[in-house]
């Protein structure tokens, strides 16, 4: 039993006019939630596709929980939300459930005790109504989501792959989603999930990689990521009018190369780039000696949309990207 | 459960459960009794309409064949028929006889008559006369004012010669009535007319129920793709036991609904035949209902055995291969689509060799030894149709009939195989629809 739940090595993905995944190599150990960035166009969709045998790789292996994705029962502990969602229209709920979790290899009455609760769950049966009777179709787009929600999750799979789980959810649903995967992950499971949300990605996981273009630029902790590119930076708040004419003495500190290398004002505060090799420590009790009036000295770590833009660069981006989830 | 089943269980089920599928599944009877019955029915109905009699005999003859003629026809008659179910007759000279054709036609404009009957001295040669009416294109009435005419005509001309009335009458009142019996290599049996309706019932069957199947197939792949439900599917079920579940499930339907036609239709046959011959035995004078019971033996006797279990198991064979062959196909076009619309077009390349064996229905059905009907019912694309067309019309070899299904089988796989590598790549891929050299790659990508 290894303890990895994915375990990627060398893929590669051609297709007739591109590469959409070059030599990626990815190890997501169990029960961790897993972020997988990358601007659009990246490889994203491709790479989960290809966890899911749903379109084999050209080189390269692909092992989940140390057993290869195509040997049979594999894929049945993997539950899958893609980005394009959809469900038989003209199909009864639990009856799409109950199709859904069957090809998962559950057995048709355990199914339907678990649609039950989910619904329940999920405000889908309420003492007054029980959507679940309904037609796909005759429910609004919301509760669409929440029965591909519970399509997903109703064989209790050990790995979760959401592709872009939070684009067209509307807040509700994807408050609802962020819940279950933080309820997921403290059950254990294993959930990796696409997006090129930062702020999603920063909140929810314990480790990313990002890709751009078929290539992995970085993965690891986001703890360790964030180490690996941070503690450069330095917010600085000063208490200018209770500094008594220190200010010159103060402002020639920070003109310092050898200890800072770029300083921009803020006005509430200065952000300050720490110069290579330069100590903050130092730079603090030059700050004091100099007569600063200190409010805040602050080593600020990057957030992830900062590493995002910082590693891919801006060509990588394109439009409508934005730390904003 | 196993995944195969799970789709084949999803795709019957709700296709089972659809209103469309029990109308369709109480009124496929109903066609089918109605295709058997009705040209039964037709033939049963020599006597004509009620009204053949109600018409205007202009007679330029100069004798009395005219007055013969309305005699025989009024005949026929009960005594109570009122006088405008009666034939009268207008005596004219050759020279008026324009203008009381004119004055007959107004009658009939007018609704007062049914027809008008000319005889002139053509009539009396033995060559031609005329009618029109407002029945003239009735097959029925026609032939009886015919057998009328004939008749009395050759009694005039018989009566001219010499011969004495009291002798002549019954010879020429004899009423022949002409029983058809088709020979095959196997000797005598069945009427060849009831050979020719099986045939046509079976095949406008296998026709549309491959049609309708077919696109069924087409339409649950290209649902899946449009509502994108393919992805989750797909991750959960290998495409090709996608496919096989499909084929199979539809499948499953179509066989379901045609043993209920047809056990619906020979259920129906048997009981509503023998009531029919009934009702038609009580109406109508002696004569007739002599004719009826005679015509309704012929139709009893090609009817009932024509539709047997052989010409059943045929069909079903052909039309489970047939299906299988065509599913496949209409599958691959569907995983090439996305939209309803673009399907639509995609299905046509597949639909016309369907539409083709249709058409070429009327040529086997005339002729079936000839070339071409015998190419139709070897070629697989057409063979599913033609074939057991061509079982119901002539005598065909256990052979034959074993080579063509296995021709069929073997062109269904490849279509199976073919279909499948279109679906597996094609089921992911949005946007425009591939041209013949993508379909290739889609080919060697799949492999």
């Amino acid at each position: 039993m290894t303890e990895l739940a994915i375990d990627v090595r060398h893929v590669v993905k051609r297709y007739a006019d591109h590469t959409a995944v070059r030599d990626l190599s990815l190890q997501v150990p169990r029960g961790t939630v897993y972020g997988l960035l990358g601007p659009n166009g990246a490889g994203k969709t491709t790479t989960i596709r290809m966890l899911l045998d749903v379109i084999r790789p050209d080189a390269g292996s692909i092992a989940l929980f140390g057993r290869s994705n195509r040997e049979g029962g594999v894929l049945d502990r993997v539950g899958y939300l893609p980005e394009e969602r959809g469900l038989y229209k003209k199909m009864q709920v639990r009856r799409v459930l109950r199709f859904l979790a069957e090809l998962k290899g559950v057995p048709g009455a355990e199914a339907d005790r678990r649609i039950d609760e989910w619904l329940e769950r999920l405000s889908l049966k309420t003492p007054e109504k029980d959507w679940g009777e309904q037609k796909v179709d005759e429910l609004s787009r919301g509760m669409q989501q929440k029965v591909q929600f519970i399509g997903t999750l109703l064989h209790d799979p050990d790995l979760v792959i959401l592709d872009e789980p939070f684009s067209g959810l509307d807040p509700v649903n994807a408050q609802a989603l962020k819940d279950t995967v933080v309820e997921l992950h403290r059950r254990g499971r294993t959930v990796i999930f696409s997006t090129h949300l930062m702020d999603n990605a920063e909140r929810l996981c314990d480790a990313v990689c990002i890709i751009s273009r078929g290539e992995k630029v970085l993965d690891g902790g986001v703890q360790d990521v964030k180490r690996a590119h941070g503690g450069r930076q330095i917010a600085l708040g000063l208490d200018r009018l209770a500094m008594n004419g220190a200010g010159p003495a103060v402002d020639a500190v920070l003109a310092d190369r050898a200890l800072v290398s770029r300083a921009d004002d803020q006005n509430r505060f200065l952000e300050l780039e720490l110069a290579p090799g330069a100590d903050p420590q130092v730079l603090l009790h030059r700050l004091v000696g100099a007569g600063a009036a200190i409010t805040r000295f602050e080593l600020v770590q990057p957030s992830l949309h900062q590493i995002f833009l910082e590693t891919v660069g801006a060509t990588g981006v394109e439009a409508g990207m934005s730390g904003q989830g | 459960m196993n995944k195969l089943l799970v789709v084949i269980k999803r795709e019957f089920l709700e296709r089972v459960r659809t209103r469309i599928f029990v109308l369709t599944t109480l009124l496929g009877p109903l066609l089918l009794a109605g295709i058997t019955i009705f040209p039964a029915w037709l033939a049963a109905r020599e006597k004509g309409s009620d009204t053949v009699a109600a018409v205007t005999v202009v007679d330029a003859t100069g004798t009395t064949v005219g007055d013969r003629i309305a005699r025989a026809l009024a005949d026929s008659l009960p005594p109570a028929a009122p006088a405008s179910a009666r034939p009268t007759v207008v005596r004219v000279a050759t020279a008026d006889l324009p203008a009381a054709e004119r004055a007959a036609t107004a009658d009939v404009v007018a609704h007062r008559r049914e027809g008008m009957l000319v005889l002139d001295t053509a009539t009396l040669a033995g060559r031609n006369a005329r009618y029109a009416g407002r029945n003239a294109t009735s097959f029925a009435d026609v032939q009886r004012l015919q057998d009328v005419v004939r008749r009395e005509v050759l009694t005039a001309r018989l009566e001219q010669a010499g011969f004495p009335a009291e002798r002549v009458a019954p010879i020429t009142a004899a009423r022949l009535h002409l029983v058809t019996t088709s020979i095959t290599d196997r000797g005598a049996g069945g009427s060849g007319v009831g050979g020719a309706i099986v045939a046509i019932v079976v095949a406008i069957l296998l026709y549309a129920t491959i049609l309708l199947f077919g696109q069924q197939v087409l339409r649950s792949v290209v649902e899946e793709k449009t509502t994108r439900v393919a992805e989750v599917i797909v991750a959960s079920v290998k495409p090709d036991i996608l496919m096989a579940g499909k084929v199979l499930g539809v499948g499953a339907v179509g066989l379901l609904q045609q043993v209920l036609w047809f056990g619906g239709g020979l259920a129906l046959v048997a009981y509503v035949l023998p009531f029919f011959h009934l009702d038609r035995q009580g109406v109508g004078a002696a004569g007739a209902a002599r004719q009826a019971a005679q015509a309704a033996d012929a139709t009893a006797s090609f009817v009932m055995p024509e539709i047997s279990i052989g010409t059943i198991a045929a069909a079903l064979l052909f039309f489970l291969l047939g299906y299988l062959l065509y599913s496949a196909l209409f599958a691959a076009a569907g995983a090439m689509c996305n939209s309803d619309q673009e399907a639509q077009q995609a299905a046509i390349p597949v639909m016309l060799p369907l539409i083709g064996s249709a058409v070429f229905m009327q040529l086997v059905l005339q002729n079936p030894e000839s070339g071409p009907a015998r190419a139709f019912a070897w070629f697989p694309l057409t063979a599913p149709i033609i074939m057991p067309m061509r079982m119901a019309l002539v005598s065909t070899t256990p052979l034959e009939v074993a080579l063509v299904a296995l021709g069929v089988a073997g062109a269904a796989a490849l279509a199976l195989w073919l279909g499948a590598r279109i679906y597996r790549v094609g089921l992911l891929m949005y946007g425009k629809r591939p041209s013949v050299v993508e379909l290739a790659r889609w080919m060697r990508q799949a492999a």
